[in-house]
């Protein structure tokens, strides 16, 4: 991955003079644009992968004169180490050295859930079907099960950051993607409005609503049965006012939203609830309301015995410690019934297929931002240029590229990413004392150690150890 | 990133002692023996621990900035790898990976206040070269930026083994910290090292932790190889002159 040459990378503005990675793509345009830098769709020129089509994702350098901005390191980083079918693929990174900017080659997907929906909702006027609903939120779940069991928390799923691949060999199959433009959510949610980043307040879990300092897994499974929801009625579940204050203004206005459709948390219900900040601090506004009626069935048209209410209700529990789980939740019985879910979620045996538009790519911008592509720049123009409406929910405009989504996912506790954690082979330790989760089972024959001598001991071993205790542990 | 060593970039890119043993031809053709190809990695490392006290940052940062370091040297030169720019470069995406953040302009202020007792002129660069370095360094190591550390390992297997107390903390913790001047992160697993700190305390603290081991599904002979390593790099220590290290820093004949 990557490559070493791109020093000799000359001035990207001369078309000639492309740097030499960049010469292995034919740029056809911008596709998306945000805080963070550009996205553009490109071509592989190479016989291997001819016409392959690639996303590359532009870094902004940072203004403030400190190098590649710490969430593309932890995009980076987050991303070599990640592998799964239904995660956004990292197929290169590129470094342009002439400018100082980073650039980041994924895997193109055609198609994202926020487009899907709104094409059904306003295009064709008909519900997704229930075969591609399953398999899409199965698919999702497949993957937010691989990432929870590495420790990863996405953080912002929302239906624009799951791509759906669009005709090849892996039409139909759901790509999570976004990761690591985290940086931001270190100290959870202080920073959701810090820098004037926008990030939809729609799919945001209760806990972090009302301040939780400290968020798990289980707010990322608040975020899919949103999206679930969303699939079936097509139109957002939660669909509050957002509080443009800074820093982390109290949401009431989407919690209100939330309690009249699923009614008000209690305490029986979610004991913890007591020790959130804002359910502490703002007694007259959110305990004040009152909504006992749970209207969840009726605003999603399930009937209440249905596996799929099931699922949808188990996660929306109030209480994270009681949502379901990723890997909980592919064992349902939802998936279990007909139709089963597929890999391919967009053709079903049974289904005729749905036509969704491609995505609008800005053919006047190439790799700087700013200038118009030069006319020798190969422009293919097979893509048809369907209206996309860009950008965060709500309505923006309709020409011109989506906003990149922005938040993204990082380790769950730092802590707890530092070494080995419990995923590894715990069989055989029984106690549960597996020392920082290290794969060594007991009990084992003793491989021929006998008894325990170092060779000297050294005096003067001239350790110049820095003891625990100092405060560089922190 | 993912919480499971085995399945790590960390683990796939472990590479043999004789791997990492390699002089790179442009630093052969400078007379750069792998004795003064070590001394001055164990030079770097602590310059990098002596710039992180400055910049406060903790020791985590320290020992991926060394790691990157080591890294770097398994792949480039240095002589077109400046060690002197190489040791700020790292702590500074070290510190960018592991979330603490240090700016370039805070690390070049340090770098010339430290040089009044520096011999080795860290202070010539400025924040533009240790960002062109940084993305020199990212390609380096191939974007590959997680490191997985035996700190953590240490202390829950000291906890495991009822050797937690605070002598055996602090003498395996200092142990530890020592293994960043030598190689032995890119050689083996970070249990295993932190094992082989235990294996040394142990026996100079004269704890009888062999039941204790036994019972851990380890390669013993692997454990106590590291050990013996350790051993031998700190008898070595004390002829590690500072004399030494400039004589093999004037060999690589860098720019003043």
């Amino acid at each position: 991955m990557g490559d070493t040459n791109s020093n000799n990378g000359n001035n990207t503005n001369t078309n000639n003079k492309k740097p030499e990675w960049l010469q292995q793509y034919d740029l056809l345009g911008k596709i998306g644009e945000g805080t963070y830098g550009l996205v553009f769709l490109a071509r592989i020129k190479s016989s291997t992968n001819r016409g392959k089509s690639i996303a590359i994702k532009k870094f902004k350098q940072s203004k403030d004169g400190d190098g590649v901005s710490p969430t593309a390191i932890r995009e980076i980083m987050l991303l070599r180490e990640i592998s799964h079918e239904n995660v956004v693929k990292l197929v290169n990174v590129h470094i342009n050295h002439v400018d100082m900017s980073l650039y980041l080659a994924f895997d193109y997907a055609e198609h994202d859930l926020y487009e899907i929906i709104r094409h059904h909702r306003d295009k064709v006027n008909q519900s997704i079907s229930q075969y591609t609903v399953k398999s899409f939120l199965w698919q999702l779940l497949n993957g937010l099960n691989y990432l929870h069991s590495n420790w990863i928390i996405h953080r912002d799923l929302k239906p624009s950051n799951i791509l759906v691949m669009g005709e090849g060999d892996e039409q139909g199959v759901v790509k999570i993607a976004d990761f690591g433009l985290a940086r931001i959510y270190q100290a959870p949610l202080k920073s959701l409005s810090d820098n004037g980043v926008v990030v939809t307040i729609w799919y945001r879990a209760p806990e972090l609503l009302l301040g939780a300092k400290h968020y798990t897994s289980a707010v990322d499974m608040w975020a899919v049965g949103c999206i679930f929801a969303e699939l079936l009625t097509l139109k957002p579940l939660f669909q509050g006012a957002e509080v443009k204050a800074t820093p982390n203004p109290f949401q009431l206005d989407q919690l209100d939203k939330i309690f009249k459709v699923l009614g008000h948390p209690t305490l029986e219900k979610w004991p913890t609830l007591a020790n959130l900040p804002h359910w502490q601090q703002d007694v007259q506004h959110i305990q004040g309301h009152k909504y006992d009626n749970t209207g969840l069935n009726t605003v999603v048209h399930l009937p209440i015995k249905s596996p799929a209410y099931d699922l949808l209700s188990r996660m929306l529990e109030y209480d994270p410690r009681k949502r379901i789980s990723a890997a909980q939740a592919l064992e349902h019985e939802y998936f279990r019934n007909d139709p089963l879910p597929g890999r391919n979620a967009l053709v079903s045996p049974n289904d005729k297929a749905v036509n969704y538009p491609t995505r609008p790519v800005d053919r006047t911008t190439d790799f700087e931002g700013t200038t118009s592509l030069q006319p020798s720049q190969p422009v293919s123009s097979g893509n048809a240029v369907s209206g996309n409406i860009p950008g965060a929910h709500g309505g923006t405009l309709r020409s011109g590229p989506r906003q990149m989504p922005v938040g993204g996912m990082q380790r769950m506790q730092p802590q707890a990413m530092q070494a080995f954690n419990n995923l590894a082979s715990q069989p055989g330790m029984g106690s549960g004392m597996n020392p920082g989760g290290i794969p060594m089972q007991r009990g084992l024959p003793n491989q021929g150690h006998q008894q325990q001598q170092v060779r000297r001991k050294d005096t003067g071993m001239g350790m110049s150890g820095y003891p625990p205790q100092q405060k560089s542990r922190r | 990133m993912a919480a499971n060593f085995w399945t790590s970039s960390h683990y796939k890119q472990l590479l043999d002692q004789e791997e990492v043993d390699v002089v790179h031809p442009l630093d052969k053709e400078k007379g750069i023996t792998l004795e003064d190809f070590k001394h001055i990695k164990m030079h770097m490392a602590n310059y990098i621990w002596k710039l992180a006290q400055h910049v406060k940052v903790r020791q985590r940062v320290v020992a991926t900035a060394v790691t990157y370091m080591r890294r770097v040297y398994t792949r480039k030169s240095m002589t077109e790898y400046d060690p002197r720019l190489v040791a700020p470069t790292c702590l500074y995406l070290a510190s960018k990976a592991e979330e603490s953040t240090v700016q370039a302009r805070l690390l070049v202020f340090y770098l010339k206040k430290l040089y009044t007792d520096e011999k080795y002129r860290y202070d010539r660069y400025e924040i533009k070269d240790i960002l062109e370095m940084e993305m020199k360094i990212l390609e380096a190591l191939n974007y590959y930026l997680v490191v997985f550390h035996p700190y953590r390992a240490l202390s829950q297997l000291l906890q495991d083994a009822n050797l937690n107390d605070i002598s055996m903390t602090q003498l395996t913790w200092g142990l530890l910290n020592d293994t960043y001047k030598m190689d032995l992160i890119l050689v083996h697993a970070p249990h295993l090292i932190a094992l082989a700190c235990i294996y040394i305390a142990s026996v100079l603290r004269e704890k009888d932790t062999t039941a204790w081991f036994e019972e851990l599904r380890v390669d013993m002979n692997v454990v106590k190889n590291i050990s013996m390593e350790i051993l031998d790099f700190y008898e070595n220590h004390r002829m590690i002159t500072d004399d030494r290290i400039i004589a093999a820093f004037s060999k690589l004949n860098l720019k003043p």
